[in-house]
């Protein structure tokens, strides 16, 4: 008998990064990396799903810069260059590994894994993944929704507040329905930050749900009824779930996390480390930095540095085992809440970063295959579900306003606001109030008053990455996020003066807008307040 | 970072400025004890009040950030609920203060205060609300269940179990928000939750073992067996990790006719003490 839904969301973002004045950019790497480790391999899972017509339901954001990049021929060709590289290591690495094995096998796994990833990119999806996400939202199994246009984040937002919101959410959904042809269901919200009041914004955008940390929804006012294990309508109407716990302990927790099994394989060891530099040189950053290259030969193996090969075949054993335990914990938890839900079944909302599969959790894509079809043959108690279609299962959800909160450290803004990156809310905050007044005094701008104007809000809502923010907190790749974010800084407040002064420059225009090529129908007009 | 992007405007090196001229305090809330605050204030304002307090018989005492709790009140400058001073020192722009009551809403005003008490203010911040910490004592008609039932889903939601009190519960959720089961953020800038062990002194030592050499360009050649490619002046380069044990490496070559043949066998052994 059916006693629960479960749905699984996985939040797929990285920020803008394209630089086409170098044949050899290291944070351009980064979608590289997610590529190979973990959007091929989701969109394999979803493929073997299709081809062995199991039902599932699966939930996955896209962030509009992480689709523009998808998207973006300069960078799907420097991928494919990225990823010929790779073929021919691995081939190197087939020969050098000849006596040794344990190693030799997997330099074969690596080999044909990046062959097929090759065939994947280049033959089924013609360059560009999104159309993946597009075929298997079409089969009806995926519910592909968006995020904010830059993953800015909304809680600090403070200075004109609303029509910051607006346009990051707008621009989202804009690039969102050109692609996919019609309005997102939902929204992810970066860093599920939520300031009570944004959710109107969501709703005149056309948005059906949003999702929040638990503390969200356990906090919000009035008590909720149902913990987070219903959908909730704001005042405004717009659905809101809230993460549940357990089921985000299980994979992310350090203590007891499916990751950290002794069986899976070892990230932090990459023969772009562990290799003779001459022979890795060819392979690692243009400027000689040692850097991963994805191939990694050993399993976790236990604390300390003595690391064992890995074993492939064991560890996809693990990832099937703990995927049969995720889903009895899931059961058990619909069972116990059976009786405590009115007149309704209790949906279990699991959201994960997207990257945390393939690319940090090697098996975890793996670990979704085995769970998508465990449920669908081997239980009844739980259902797969999506937040949209939850939504549509009943005629009432209670109305609730959820608490400010996001599923960052400590649970609020502490991560995006502290010691080291509190200097740019000064600036970020200065370039709205700016952006505003030149929408409010150039309306219905043509020619290239708007087309400045556009690259304008271009600049400033690239500035507003929460990326950015985060990168400086965490210490690495810090001179790079500092220089995004004066580079987006000073181009803005140049555009900005050129308006101001009403002495345009085309080439400058043209030139930045071709530089990151990105929102290319972007309306300056969202940041209008008259 | 590898590189820093290069730019066309060079000559033009964009630095962030001190102020924008403004005149102005912003304040944002952290978290439901804590908010932020920066300010701007303009030479000329702060002269002004100067002058005005002096011209009133009266000095200045400190600068100070004068925080109000406004909830539930449209706030004329007189009618805050309460409010504590924090005194400037230094040349400090922004502030984290610490207010330490979830679910009120803010206001700082950034002002002097005089030798006699008086208090004139430079700016005015907008409100801010700290986010709310607990659960709600507001109660919906139309979803209404027994209070133990309230507790028990917070505490099934929370992955708590049941039967918590509220400041049992409050404790625990702050808990699990610091073990950051939460973003990893940005795919491999980000620190995961695994991160690699301290090490102290450490030494890794590694053998391979490079076999190399040369034939007629359009022989044929194996190496143990396995045919190899020559390059286009006939020479070859093979690279082996070296296990510890015996390798036996029979490189054979023939010509391309197929009548000559040369075998050499160089054997390898490696021993790790």
């Amino acid at each position: 008998m059916l006693k629960g839904y479960l749905a699984i969301v996985l939040h797929a973002h990285l920020p803008y990064v394209r630089h086409p004045e170098f044949d050899d950019f290291l944070e351009e790497d980064w979608l590289f990396e997610a590529i190979t480790e973990t959007y091929i391999p989701i969109i394999k899972v979803l493929a073997g799903l299709e081809r062995d017509k199991v039902e599932y339901k699966l939930t996955i954001s896209l962030s509009p810069t992480l689709m523009s990049m998808l998207m973006d021929p300069h960078l799907q060709y420097k991928y494919l260059k990225h990823l010929d590289k790779l073929i021919e290591l691995s081939a190197k690495e087939i020969d050098r590994t000849k006596w040794e094995e344990a190693f030799n096998k997997l330099a074969h796994m690596y080999h044909t894994l990046f062959w097929e990833a090759r065939h994947i990119f280049v033959d089924e999806y013609k360059m560009n993944l999104v159309n993946a996400f597009k075929h298997f939202q079409e089969t009806g199994h995926l519910e592909v929704i968006t995020c904010c246009a830059t993953h800015g984040y909304l809680p600090l937002m403070e200075v004109e507040r609303k029509a910051s919101v607006r346009a990051q959410v707008r621009v989202g959904a804009d690039l969102y329905q050109k692609v996919f042809g019609k309005r997102p269901a939902g929204i992810w919200l970066p860093e599920c930050g939520f300031n009570p009041g944004d959710d109107e914004v969501i709703k005149k955008e056309g948005i059906r749900y949003f999702l929040v940390d638990t503390h969200g929804i356990l906090f919000g006012t009035p008590r909720p009824r149902f913990g987070v294990f219903s959908a909730y309508l704001t005042k405004n109407g717009v659905g809101v779930y809230g993460r549940d716990t357990e089921s985000s302990k299980a994979v992310w927790s350090a203590v007891e996390g499916y990751p950290g099994d002794h069986n899976y394989r070892e990230f932090y060891r990459d023969i772009g480390f562990d290799l003779d530099y001459d022979y890795i040189r060819p392979y690692i950053n243009a400027d000689g930095v040692r850097i991963n290259t994805g191939i990694k030969y050993y399993k976790i193996t236990g604390a300390g540095g003595h690391k064992e090969p890995y074993v492939p075949e064991t560890a996809r054993a693990r990832a099937a085992d703990q995927a049969g335990n995720f889903m009895f914990n899931r059961e058990k938890q619909a069972e116990h809440l059976l009786g405590q839900m009115g007149d309704r079944l209790p949906v279990i909302v699991a959201p994960y970063d997207a990257e945390l599969f393939g690319h940090w959790w090697f098996e975890g894509p793996q670990w979704i295959d085995f769970l998508m079809r465990k449920i669908r043959y081997d239980q009844k108690t739980i259902a797969l579900t999506t937040p949209g279609e939850y939504l549509k299962i009943y005629k009432k959800y209670q109305v609730l306003t959820p608490a400010a909160s996001s599923w960052g450290w400590k649970g609020y803004s502490e991560v995006w606001l502290e010691g080291s990156n509190d200097w740019v809310y000064r600036h970020l905050h200065k370039m709205v109030e700016r952006m505003v007044e030149a929408a409010n005094n150039n309306r219905n701008a043509k020619g290239l008053l708007c087309r400045t104007l556009n690259q304008m809000a271009r600049e400033l809502l690239l500035a507003q990455s929460s990326d950015w923010a985060f990168i400086m907190k965490t210490g690495s790749h810090v001179p790079y996020a500092v220089e995004r974010f004066r580079e987006h800084a000073e181009h803005f407040t140049e555009l900005y003066e050129q308006v101001k002064q009403g002495s345009l420059d085309e080439e400058y225009v043209k030139w930045l807008e071709d530089k990151y090529s990105i929102f290319h129908d972007i309306d300056y007009s969202v940041y209008s307040t008259q | 970072m590898a590189q820093t992007p290069s730019r066309t405007r060079e000559n033009r090196q964009f630095r962030f400025p001190q102020g924008y001229g403004d005149n102005k305090i912003v304040l944002l809330a952290r978290d439901p004890w804590w908010v932020f605050t920066y300010w701007e204030i303009r030479k000329a304002n702060e002269e002004e009040a100067v002058r005005k307090i002096e011209a009133s018989g009266d000095s200045i005492a400190k600068s100070v950030l004068r925080v109000y709790d406004v909830t539930d009140v449209s706030f004329n400058g007189k009618n805050a609920r309460s409010y504590f001073d924090i005194e400037l020192r230094g040349l400090a722009t922004n502030w984290y203060i610490n207010v330490g009551s979830p679910d009120r809403a803010w206001i700082v005003d950034i002002g002097i205060v005089t030798k006699k008490g008086s208090f004139y203010p430079l700016a005015r911040s907008n409100m801010v609300k700290t986010p709310r910490f607990g659960m709600s004592d507001q109660l919906d008609a139309e979803w209404m269940v027994p209070e133990d039932e309230y507790w028990k889903m917070f505490g099934l939601s929370g992955g708590f179990g049941v039967g918590k009190g509220s400041l049992e519960v409050r404790e625990m959720i702050k808990k699990r928000l610091e073990e950051q089961i939460s973003s990893g953020g940005i795919s491999s800038a980000a620190s995961f939750y695994r991160k690699p062990g301290e090490r102290k002194f450490w030494l890794v030592v590694n053998c391979e073992l490079i076999v190399y050499g040369a034939t007629e360009p359009d022989a044929k050649l194996t190496v143990q067996g396995k045919k190899i490619d020559l390059r286009k002046d006939g020479t070859f380069t093979l690279r082996f990790a070296l296990p510890d044990g015996k390798q036996v490496i029979p490189v054979e070559a023939t010509s391309k006719d197929g009548i000559d043949s040369r075998r050499i066998t160089p054997i390898v052994s490696r021993k790790t003490e």
